[in-house]
């Protein structure tokens, strides 16, 4: 067994952690490295982003795991964003589970695209790839339909008429940045984020 | 040693519930599955997955519906009963460094009922399963490391503080010099005797039943009771100066 210098460190971390922790049971469930030291460096990396859930725009720190999950860890206020200066709502504080779900049970991620057909009764279980084939194909037809290059003066506009997007409650500041630059590259002009609606 | 305290002022709380969550963010507590009970108290009480819990209390004065919120959390007592009520020694231990009262693993082999019972603030809850009891431990990790609690970071009004003790007693008096003003019943509570002083801005009782430690409110029979009376003891002459 090879073991990195990064890797042998940790291992290593753990072990005494472990070891200092079994006799006294300072954390009420054990755990490999204690919350706090899992915030290091060594063990996650740390972003910034802003909250989803309104149009406050509160800052956050998030942690991630460098080694297992390698999913967040802790999501809390930024303390040095001039907004919100570390504080958060209720429904803020509680943005960890927006990607991991409650503690304890497993992600609620959809695994699978519930659809039901057009005048269907019937929900049917449909896999992702199968449901973004099909958005992207009612994409491209309905902008193929609705594209208009220049409008009623003549002047040039290029953009797609027959579609609009509603919502994207849940995103956060990158992913709206990306849905934004995706939704304007199909040259879409009606577009409303849920923070203002 | 004076260790660290905590001042939550009462007259500053919109009752958002952030330091709620944020607890339970930190400490990755699961969510309950709770009933509307006709009050936005949710979770209607403590539970072992539930450390901090935000209390609403409805009441009318002078024909006007008044509404009064307690963060509620342990108090961190300078002496704590609950330590007194258990037969391990580390069952619960108390951190020399910040004051702290926290519950070890250890405390899964204690008599629940005489820790909770013993309890001025009703605060421990046990889980039915492994037995273990917990409460609120200040974020002592959080603390140690420099950081201040979850529910402390979170707080966007400026109700919940957190410093060395010295330094909270004498906010402590400042704040409630301030909210004299507005409010001229307003007091600390048992700021002698625990580490989470609370500033109310009227009686304590129309806040919560639990606001203050009270020998009259504990069953009879329990181990160590005269402990108990003897805590709410000290704090009887600060609670006839301030009235």
């Amino acid at each position: 067994m090879t073991l990195s210098r990064r890797g042998f460190l940790k291992l290593s971390a753990a072990a005494t952690l472990s070891t200092a922790f079994s006799g006294i049971g300072f954390a009420m469930k054990p755990a490999t490295v204690d919350r706090i030291t899992m915030l290091k460096p060594e063990w996650s990396k740390q972003t910034t982003t802003v909250c989803c859930y309104c149009a406050v725009g509160c800052g956050l720190i998030v942690n991630t795991a460098l080694a297992g999950t390698q999913r967040a860890i802790n999501i809390e206020g930024d303390p040095d964003h001039p907004i919100n200066e570390g504080a958060l709502c209720a429904k803020g504080a509680s943005i960890y589970q927006l990607a991991e779900g409650n503690p304890g049970q497993p992600n609620p991620r959809l695994t699978k695209v519930m659809y039901r057909k057009p005048y269907g009764t019937k929900w049917e279980a449909k896999s992702w790839d199968w449901a973004l084939e099909r958005i992207a194909k009612n994409i491209k037809r309905d902008r193929d339909a609705s594209f208009a290059t220049k409008n009623a003066k003549g002047q040039t506009v290029n953009r797609c008429e027959g579609l609009a997007s509603v919502g994207s409650a849940a995103m956060d500041n990158e992913e709206c940045w990306a849905y934004q630059a995706f939704l304007r590259s199909l040259g879409l002009t009606y577009i409303e984020h849920q923070a203002r609606i | 040693m004076s260790g660290k305290s905590f001042l939550v002022d009462l007259t500053k709380c919109t009752a958002c519930r952030g330091c709620q969550i944020a607890c339970k963010q930190w400490k990755k507590l699961p969510g309950e599955k709770t009933k509307n009970t006709g009050t936005h108290q949710n979770p209607p009480d403590f539970s072992y997955n539930t450390l901090r819990v935000v209390r609403f209390s409805e009441k009318e004065i002078d024909g006007q519906m008044q509404w009064f919120f307690t963060p509620d959390q342990c108090r961190h007592c300078l002496e704590a009963p609950c330590k007194t009520a258990t037969n391990d020694p580390e069952a619960i231990l108390i951190d020399e460094q910040t004051g702290a009262v926290v519950y070890t693993a250890k405390t899964a082999k204690e008599d629940f009922e005489t820790v909770r019972g013993i309890c001025p603030y009703d605060v421990p809850r046990m889980d039915k399963k492994t037995k273990l009891i917990s409460k609120c431990d200040m974020c002592n990790d959080r603390v140690k490391a420099g950081k201040r609690p979850a529910c402390v970071t979170s707080c966007p009004t400026g109700t919940m503080n957190f410093g060395d003790r010295d330094d909270m007693l004498k906010l402590a008096e400042k704040r409630l010099a301030e909210a004299k003003k507005k409010h001229p019943k307003a007091q600390l509570i048992d700021a002698e005797s625990v580490r989470v002083i609370f500033l109310t801005a009227n009686e304590p009782n129309l806040y919560s039943k639990t606001m203050m430690a009270d020998a009259s409110t504990s069953a009879p029979g329990q181990r160590l009771l005269n402990r108990q009376e003897f805590l709410a003891g000290i704090t009887t002459p600060l609670k006839n100066i301030l009235g």
